[in-house]
């Protein structure tokens, strides 16, 4: 009798890290997602500076907000550009940060339904033998 | 307004993915297959095929984007050859046409991303597609060299798969 009420809290707790298990890959793919978005924003960011600093001083450079473009001045939108370059690369690295965290309690979630299921195992094999 | 495409260049998603394969790369997707059982020989050619479409799909993207930045070109070099005030038609819709006039031909605004434009000149706006038309096939050259290594991967994994499938097989 105690042995099966064990074998039905270690179900559930096999149940329970399942899907903790799955929330957390979840998590991860919704990381990768950002980071992915981030990642291009970051490419096309640097695009733009780049083509910002081959203009000359005298350029004229215009800004696309909502439905209005409106001039802007070289210095300015370079300074614009670099914050967000600064900006994404900052996020970037707290998404990797985040990544690598969520990874390790993936793992370590593993482990830990793996020796439940070892004891899931050995108890059921020692019930069969009783 | 059709340039909003462009935000998302090829260029970028694909440098995403280089960034991703190298990073498997540098954790040592452990390649010992002679040692893989039969279901991780199956799981390891799924996904080296599904990289695989995606990086064509990414090849088709830079042709495509490739191809668009020659037209504007072309377009432009056209554009410089007609005079100023010449009639023409403007579209406002795609199926809408206003009649006008052509201005100064010689300043031309370039959707450089993230909202930017910048006013050039004919000869700029030129220098710029063949600058961009550059970076693609760069890109494009790289990524086909990516997409080719993983090509061989799936089918080497594939092979491996057959040989241990009919090892197992000729037990009856």
């Amino acid at each position: 009798m105690g042995s099966t009420a064990a074998l039905k809290e270690l179900q559930r707790d096999l149940e329970n890290k399942a899907n903790d298990l799955s929330k957390l890959q979840k998590d991860i793919a919704k990381n990768h997602q950002v980071r992915k978005k981030y990642t291009i924003q970051l490419g096309e960011n640097e695009l733009v500076l780049k083509e910002l600093d081959l203009l000359n001083e005298d350029a004229n450079v215009y800004k696309l907000i909502g439905p209005v473009l409106v001039k802007q001045d070289l210095a300015e939108a370079n300074a614009n550009v670099r914050k967000r370059i600064d900006y994404i690369s900052a996020e970037l690295k707290r998404l990797d940060a985040t990544l690598q965290d969520l990874e390790e309690k993936q793992n370590s979630k593993k482990e830990a339904i793996f020796k439940v299921q070892q004891r899931i195992q050995s108890l059921q094999a020692g019930k069969g033998k009783a | 307004m059709p340039s909003k495409k462009f935000c998302q260049t090829p260029s970028t998603v694909k440098q995403y993915f280089l960034v991703r394969v190298r990073e498997m790369a540098s954790r040592g997707v452990g390649l010992e297959m002679e040692k893989m059982s039969v279901e991780q020989l199956r799981a390891l050619k799924e996904q080296a095929d599904l990289e695989f479409n995606l990086f064509q799909d990414s090849l088709n993207n830079i042709r495509t984007a490739t191809a668009r930045l020659e037209i504007a070109s072309t377009a432009l070099y056209d554009l410089s050859l007609r005079p100023q005030g010449k009639k023409m038609l403007v579209p406002l819709t795609a199926s809408l046409y206003v009649p006008g006039t052509l201005d100064d031909s010689e300043k031309v605004l370039v959707d450089v991303g993230t909202g930017y434009f910048i006013e050039k000149t004919m000869v700029e706006g030129e220098e710029y597609c063949e600058r961009k038309i550059n970076l693609l096939k760069s890109n494009y050259d790289q990524l086909l060299e990516v997409a080719a290594k993983k090509k061989s991967l799936a089918d080497e994994t594939g092979a491996i798969l057959q040989a241990k499938l009919k090892q197992l097989a000729p037990v009856q």
